[in-house]
């Protein structure tokens, strides 16, 4: 078999690089987030509260120009923050605005969407007409799509997960669901860790796993196997909660404390998103 | 099937926000009712659970590879209330933590795999299994046609959200604002590809797992869940 078949059936191997790659992913942001840069510096919950601003107001323009301007504040942004700009790329339009954009290719030609045509080709005997309405769309939807995804990125990139899910119960969202976010973030790195053990003494035992049936065996046994024994586990983690002094409020060590700089900066935000809104109006 | 920010108008954003808070609200006292604080790993874990299920690659014939969500296989081992507080946190922490799917978009997308597919896919399984005995093997056919049932019928709601968009937002000469396709297209598209391929994915992950986990402990589909 070749190596090209062999790589295409082991359906271990992407798995689990997907699966290390979603965790080291995770960690990279933790180290971003801990970097001295602008961003970083802000009170968490006031940043969320501009960012989540920010959101709203580039889900709700109609003006592809405005919303690359939003796109260009994300940019300098993630630049005073220290983000290496090749990774904030990456991050930001590779897959969602990429696969985006390939959706929204069709709509692109008079057949989808009508209307004044901008040019027009022959390929292999067929006629293609973009149109004004068509290329006006497909252009505001992803950059629409690429700057909604930069905020989330940039949000999630520069904040700590802890101080994130504490902004959480700060904007009232019930204790249940951020005890069960910390915890089930925690969990995470164990399940990774326990999936990633099996696989690797799987593999280490049969090698590839050819055929899709007995694949699909080891991913549904694997899954078995991990709730088994967290499960089993549950009543552990509990007893440790108490032993370090849980009393069902989670707490951070670090209390936040607003700024006149935060403040400022929130100012800002909601006067580049009024300011957006009116240019949005007048267009 | 995650929608990710922009693909829904505000409005539309609005509307399945304020759809949910209700079956958050809901969810969250029916937990609490049952499960004591003792209990809050258990609902983490599933929490996690249906994160890793969404994480693995199910091999399909001919080479090409799949993801489930999980939600039916959860809403079976920790019952549908509790596994709509489950896939909720899971579709959070991959919004807000690694920027997958949308912050604006979570109400829609917490309707739709949070909702729709735990809730339909247990009562499937519900009325399937009846009071056949915890091993039986009526479980595992009752648990993958939940589990297709539940996934098609959401990916059928994530395909009206889409197609409802170019009808209700577009400018004056027609140019669509958000999602691009009607519901003669976002329909079919997103069904058809769950009704072939993704449920098939959710059948096989879910019966496989209840399959196994019969063997290994079959006191996971004892009695009724919340």
């Amino acid at each position: 078999m070749s190596n090209a078949l062999n790589k295409k059936r082991d359906f271990i191997e992407p798995s689990i690089l997907s699966a290390l790659a979603f965790l080291k992913d995770a960690t990279l942001s933790e180290e971003y987030a801990n970097r001295k840069g602008f961003l970083q510096s802000l009170d968490p919950r006031l940043k969320t509260l501009s960012f989540l601003a920010f959101l709203v107001t580039a889900i709700s323009l109609k003006s592809a120009v405005l919303i690359g301007t939003l796109y260009g504040f994300c940019f300098i942004f993630a630049i005073l923050s220290r983000i290496p700009v090749r990774h904030f790329l990456v991050r930001t339009l590779l897959f969602i605005p990429l696969f985006s954009l390939f959706m929204v290719l069709p709509t692109l030609f008079s057949i989808v969407t009508p209307g004044e045509p901008v040019c027009s080709f022959h390929v292999l005997g067929l006629n293609g007409i973009i149109t004004r309405p068509g290329l006006d769309g497909a252009v505001l939807f992803v950059v629409r799509i690429a700057t909604s995804v930069s905020l989330v990125v940039l949000l999630s990139l520069t904040t700590r997960h802890s101080e994130l899910l504490k902004v959480l119960r700060v904007l009232g969202v019930p204790q249940l669901f951020v005890l069960t976010i910390s915890m089930c973030f925690r969990y995470l790195y164990l399940f990774a860790t326990m999936v990633e053990n099996i696989f690797t003494a799987i593999k280490s035992r049969v090698g590839v796993v050819s055929h899709h049936r007995h694949g699909q065996n080891v991913v549904a046994w694997n899954l078995a196997n991990t709730w088994n024994r967290t499960t089993q586990m549950s009543e552990e983690v509990y007893m440790a909660m108490l032993s370090r002094g849980y009393t069902g409020e989670p707490r951070l060590l670090r209390v936040f404390h607003a700024t006149l700089k935060d403040w400022v900066w929130l100012c800002c935000a909601l006067i580049i998103c009024a300011g957006l809104f009116y240019r949005g109006q007048i267009l | 099937m995650h929608i990710p920010d922009g693909y829904l108008s505000p409005a539309t954003c609005g509307l399945f926000g304020a759809v949910m808070i209700p079956i958050w609200t809901v969810a969250s006292k029916a937990v609490r009712k049952t499960l004591s604080v003792r209990q809050v790993p258990y609902l983490a874990i599933g929490a996690a659970f249906s994160f890793v299920i969404m994480m693995f690659n199910v091999p399909l014939p001919g080479g090409s590879s799949g993801h489930a969500v999980g939600g039916v296989l959860v809403a079976i081992l920790i019952g549908p209330w509790a596994a709509c507080i489950a896939v909720t946190v899971a579709l959070v922490i991959q919004a807000l933590l690694f920027g997958d799917g949308g912050i604006t978009a979570l109400g829609a997308n917490c309707f739709n795999m949070a909702f729709v597919l735990p809730f339909v896919g247990y009562y499937v399984y519900k009325l399937i299994s009846l009071n056949s005995p915890p091993g039986s093997s009526r479980r595992i056919i009752a648990a993958g046609a939940g589990a297709y049932a539940g996934i098609c019928l959401a990916a059928l709601c994530a395909g009206i959200e889409f197609g409802l968009q170019p009808l209700l937002y577009h400018t004056a000469n027609g140019q669509a604002l958000y999602s691009p396709y009607g519901l003669n297209v976002a329909v079919p598209a997103m069904v058809i590809g769950h009704l072939l391929v993704f449920g098939w994915v959710e059948v096989i992950v879910t019966a496989l797992v209840v399959k196994y986990l019969q063997k290994q402990n079959s006191v996971f589909f004892e009695g009724d869940r919340l």
